[in-house]
């Protein structure tokens, strides 16, 4: 069968990959790089990302470490010790799992009936979970901010229900440990990159999709700069919304374009920076939710010192987006980071932001729309189509492992 | 070259810039350090950079 893969983000990769050993595939990027939010950025001796944080939630056991596995895309991603700390509001850390000591008495008493919300609560948002209450509603806002881009007012309760599970109802031993990809998100793209390539499958850079050809209701090819490729299937990792306008209105249905109009992405800010001493001193994740505006910060140096320059550490802060000022979201994140980090020698190396067409999210987590289209044979992968209850990359995963099962494919 | 109205800042075109001639915080802005030579319009995630002064 021959597979025309629209986009070569890290759900087209994995989907390419996946497919690349049975069938046929062509994987078209607009961009002169592979790899979309999720490859790295070389700046000044440090590799940046695109996007993610050099850092995948659930470490060497989670759905994106299972998935590379299978497809034969060899990739070391190391764990994480420990996994995450909180930075208290005098700027000292403690162990994410003793975040009860930073409540009062009165907060601590609702723990009993926030976890069991937590764990069983199917509707209303995160912030209801927490009962509204501000001590509480610190510390889920940075949790979700950090793993989602989004604010406890606005994450569902039944996904972080799903997340929860997934990242410490197992207990240790079942995913909860992040992780590092040494190389960082880079050495994922590259991986995925010559698995395609190891099967006859190409990547096509600097190639853009401008339609997708849709035949007696079935996908049936792509065009790309103006020239036919037809295709037994399609799949594409650009999102619903934007598959959509690639092909006639008239395959579609109404009710899916009223979906697609309300469904919403979801924004953030990373600052990267340059450390000439550790800042947080140690690979795991730092929740900051006494902090105006970011979420949470990763130094992941400590696994992977090639991500930056011999002597020096790389440390990413992460915030959701709370207004559409970006600027001063920014001045906002930057004064966090001097009140978090006072008296050390660093520098901002970049401020990224992800918003609009190239966000966080094309659709915030929670309200995923699956892998399905309405025209048979197009399929749709990465964030937008993630698997329920999983953060991020994870959810990517997740969600090209639902296609394969769809697909009955034994990548 | 000239940054549109659409730019996000997501900074792809700030690093792979060879003249350094790209600042980013929010939205990215061309300095006259650009010699034109188009490598950032490659590498904008979304477009947003065109041709011209």
């Amino acid at each position: 069968m021959k597979v025309a893969v629209i986009g070569a983000g890290l759900g087209g990769l994995l989907a390419g990959a996946a497919l690349a050993k049975e069938h046929d595939v062509d994987v078209y990027e607009r961009l002169d790089i592979y790899g979309g939010r999720f490859t790295n950025l070389p700046y000044k001796g440090f590799q940046l990302s695109t996007g993610a944080l050099h850092m995948i939630p659930h470490g060497p056991a989670g759905p994106l470490a299972r998935l590379l596995k299978r497809v034969g895309a060899a990739v070391d991603i190391v764990k994480c010790v420990p996994d995450g700390n909180i930075m208290r509001k005098d700027g000292g850390q403690i162990s994410f799992y003793s975040f009860r000591g930073l409540l009062s008495p009165a907060a601590q008493a609702k723990l009993p009936v926030i976890m069991a919300k937590m764990l069983i609560q199917k509707s209303g948002t995160v912030a209801d979970v927490v009962l509204n209450d501000p001590e509480w509603l610190a510390i889920s806002d940075s949790c979700c901010g950090w793993a989602l881009s989004t604010l406890s007012k606005d994450t569902p309760a039944a996904e972080a229900s799903g997340i929860l599970r997934h990242t410490i109802g197992g207990g240790p031993g079942k995913y909860n440990t992040p992780g590092v990809p040494m190389g960082g998100c880079g050495a994922v793209a590259d991986a995925l990159a010559g698995v395609i390539e190891s099967h006859g499958g190409k990547i096509h850079l600097s190639s853009k999709v401008d339609a997708i050809l849709v035949r007696d209701g079935k996908a049936a090819g792509v065009t790309v700069d103006g020239e036919r490729h037809e295709a037994d299937m399609v799949v594409s990792d650009i999102g619903h919304r934007l598959t959509a306008g690639m092909y006639d209105a008239k395959f579609s249905r109404p009710e899916y374009l009223a979906v697609l109009q309300k469904v919403k992405p979801s924004a953030g800010i990373k600052i990267c920076l340059a450390a000439e001493e550790p800042l947080i001193g140690h690979p795991g994740v730092l929740f900051t939710p006494y902090t105006q505006r970011v979420n949470g910060a990763n130094e992941v140096t400590h696994v992977d010192p090639s991500l930056a320059p011999d002597g020096m550490h790389l440390a990413m802060t992460h915030q959701a987006m709370r207004s559409g000022d970006v600027q001063n979201e920014i001045k906002l994140g930057l004064q966090d980071i001097r009140r978090m980090f006072p008296d050390k020698k660093y520098s901002v190396l970049m401020v990224q932001s992800y918003r609009d067409d190239w966000p966080v999210n094309r659709i915030s987590s929670g309200f995923d729309l699956g892998n399905l289209t309405p025209v048979k044979n197009l399929y749709i992968v990465g964030d937008g189509a993630k698997g329920k209850g999983y953060i991020e990359v994870e959810g990517v995963a997740a969600g090209v492992m639902n296609l394969l099962d769809t697909l009955k494919v034994n990548a | 070259m000239r940054i549109t109205g659409a730019c996000v800042g997501c900074g792809h075109c700030k690093a792979f810039c060879p003249a350094d001639a790209i600042e980013t915080c929010g939205v990215s802005k061309i300095t006259d350090k650009c010699t034109g030579c188009g490598i950032c319009k490659g590498y904008c995630a979304i477009g947003a950079i065109e041709e011209g002064p």
